[in-house]
């Protein structure tokens, strides 16, 4: 191999490294709104276990729709799912949140296993080659 | 931890060599690409003349062509090129127009999308127009409704007769791997319904979905924007990408982002060899 590929690998090895590091910091970011949550949740002491479960399952739904966006996998709805969840943690539903979550955490991950099941491109058999 | 990079670097030399080996064994040519593709229409549908593409749906349904026919013959879209032409003749607020910017315009929608290699990216008119815009102190327009439809209308309506005629420069690989990114997209499964764009428009065309019948890919980028009944309006070519990627519920992407516009480049050089005829006017 020649000197001219190997530091174009390399180039290209770099920048594969910094996303990744930048994939990290998105989730990192998403630490200090649970924290908020948390201690929001510890004022109301009846609620606060559920409230913190909800908080937890909505900080794993943004996760994981963040990680399909990463591949361009993201559905329609996984974000408005978010929203509602939030909504309707605020409103004092801890449950319907959780469900909300849940379902968008799915989503996300859905999401992201299709692109990743499609990073090669397969040309259809339709397409006579 | 702190060893991450590190690691993550060396698998990502071990991936760039396993991509390089493959890529190497045997990708097919933009041209192959294009023979293949229009092989796939001609063969579903051998009565139709490869000109009569350019005319979307209504090359293949002729219920369709009948009420598009009769639309035509008072086009909804005449006002918005009337607009567009006042758009394209006023002076900006420095007291230049357009024309500074597009000095062979107002017919110029053959020319995009283009490869600039300056920018090393895809060039689509609506970005073009907006760079002009920019450069002469004039704030951008919106990439999907509004009065950037005036203006394409009218430069759509001056380029009709033109060829499209999309070219792939061979001194810049970066082109290329632009229409290869364009080309993954479109056939790339995507969304909650799990859908590509080809298989719609490329394995089903001709199908029904609901109400509508399936326009055939080939042709579908000739007659931008377009003004649908159903929108109540006209619109651009990526408000119907937007459009698209909705209906099998994944996240549209930005309009005049980079995935939308190598999309446009490969689906535009798909085309190539068919005459422009916008504005258009569908269902
Ligand atoms: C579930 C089926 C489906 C999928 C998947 C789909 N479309 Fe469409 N598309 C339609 C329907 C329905 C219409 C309206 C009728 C027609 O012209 O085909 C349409 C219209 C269009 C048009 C306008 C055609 C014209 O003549 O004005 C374009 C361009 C287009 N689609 C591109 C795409 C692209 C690019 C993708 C992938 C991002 C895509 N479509 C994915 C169903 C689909």
């Amino acid at each position: 191999m020649n000197m001219k590929k190997m530091t174009a690998m390399l180039c290209l090895g770099a920048i594969v490294a910094i996303a990744g590091q930048s994939v990290f910091a998105a989730e990192k970011q998403a630490a200090p709104k649970a924290e908020a949550a948390d201690k929001a949740a510890a004022k109301s002491p009846e609620s606060s276990g559920d409230n913190a479960a909800a908080e937890a399952a909505i900080a794993a739904a943004e996760s994981a729709r963040k990680k399909a966006a990463s591949v361009d996998g993201e559905w329609r709805d996984t974000g408005k799912m978010i929203k509602k969840a939030q909504a309707a943690l605020k409103a004092g539903d801890s449950a319907k949140a959780i469900k909300l979550a849940k379902k968008a955490e799915k989503q996300g991950k859905l999401g992201y296993e299709q692109a990743q099941a499609q990073q090669t491109l397969k040309m259809p058999s339709y397409l006579k080659y | 931890m702190k060893n991450l990079p590190g690691k993550l670097l060396l698998l990502s030399v071990v991936a760039a060599i396993a991509a390089t080996a493959q890529a190497a064994s045997e990708q097919p040519t933009p041209e192959r690409d294009k023979e293949v593709f229009e092989n796939r229409f001609k063969e579903r549908f051998p009565d139709v003349a490869r000109e009569e593409f350019a005319n979307g749906v209504y090359a293949i349904d002729p219920i369709g062509r009948e009420s598009w026919e009769a639309i035509e013959e008072f086009p909804p879209y005449e006002l918005f090129i009337d607009d567009g032409k006042e758009m394209w003749d006023a002076p900006f607020a420095n007291g230049k127009t357009y024309k500074d910017c597009f000095a062979d315009g107002p017919g110029i929608a053959h020319k995009y999308p283009h490869w600039d290699k300056e920018q090393g990216m895809v060039m689509t008119l609506p970005l073009a127009l907006n760079q002009c815009r920019e450069s002469q102190g004039e704030k951008p327009l919106k990439y999907k409704k509004g009065s950037i439809n005036n203006i394409l209308s009218y430069i759509a309506m001056e380029s009709r007769g033109e060829v499209t005629n999309v070219v792939i420069p061979e001194d810049d690989p970066r082109a290329l791997d632009a229409y290869e990114k364009g080309k993954k997209f479109y056939y790339t499964r995507r969304g909650q319904l799990n859908f590509a764009c080809a298989a719609c428009h490329v394995q089903n065309p001709g199908m029904k979905i609901r109400s509508d019948m399936l326009s055939p890919a080939l042709g579908q980028t000739t007659h931008f924007p377009v003004y649908r009944s159903k929108w109540g309006t006209i619109g651009t070519l990526h408000r119907r990408f937007t459009g698209c990627n909705k209906q099998v519920r994944a996240k549209p992407f930005k309009a005049q982002g980079e995935e939308y516009r190598n999309l446009e480049y490969f689906l535009t050089y798909m085309s190539n060899g068919l005459t422009l005829n916008g504005p258009g006017a569908r269902k």
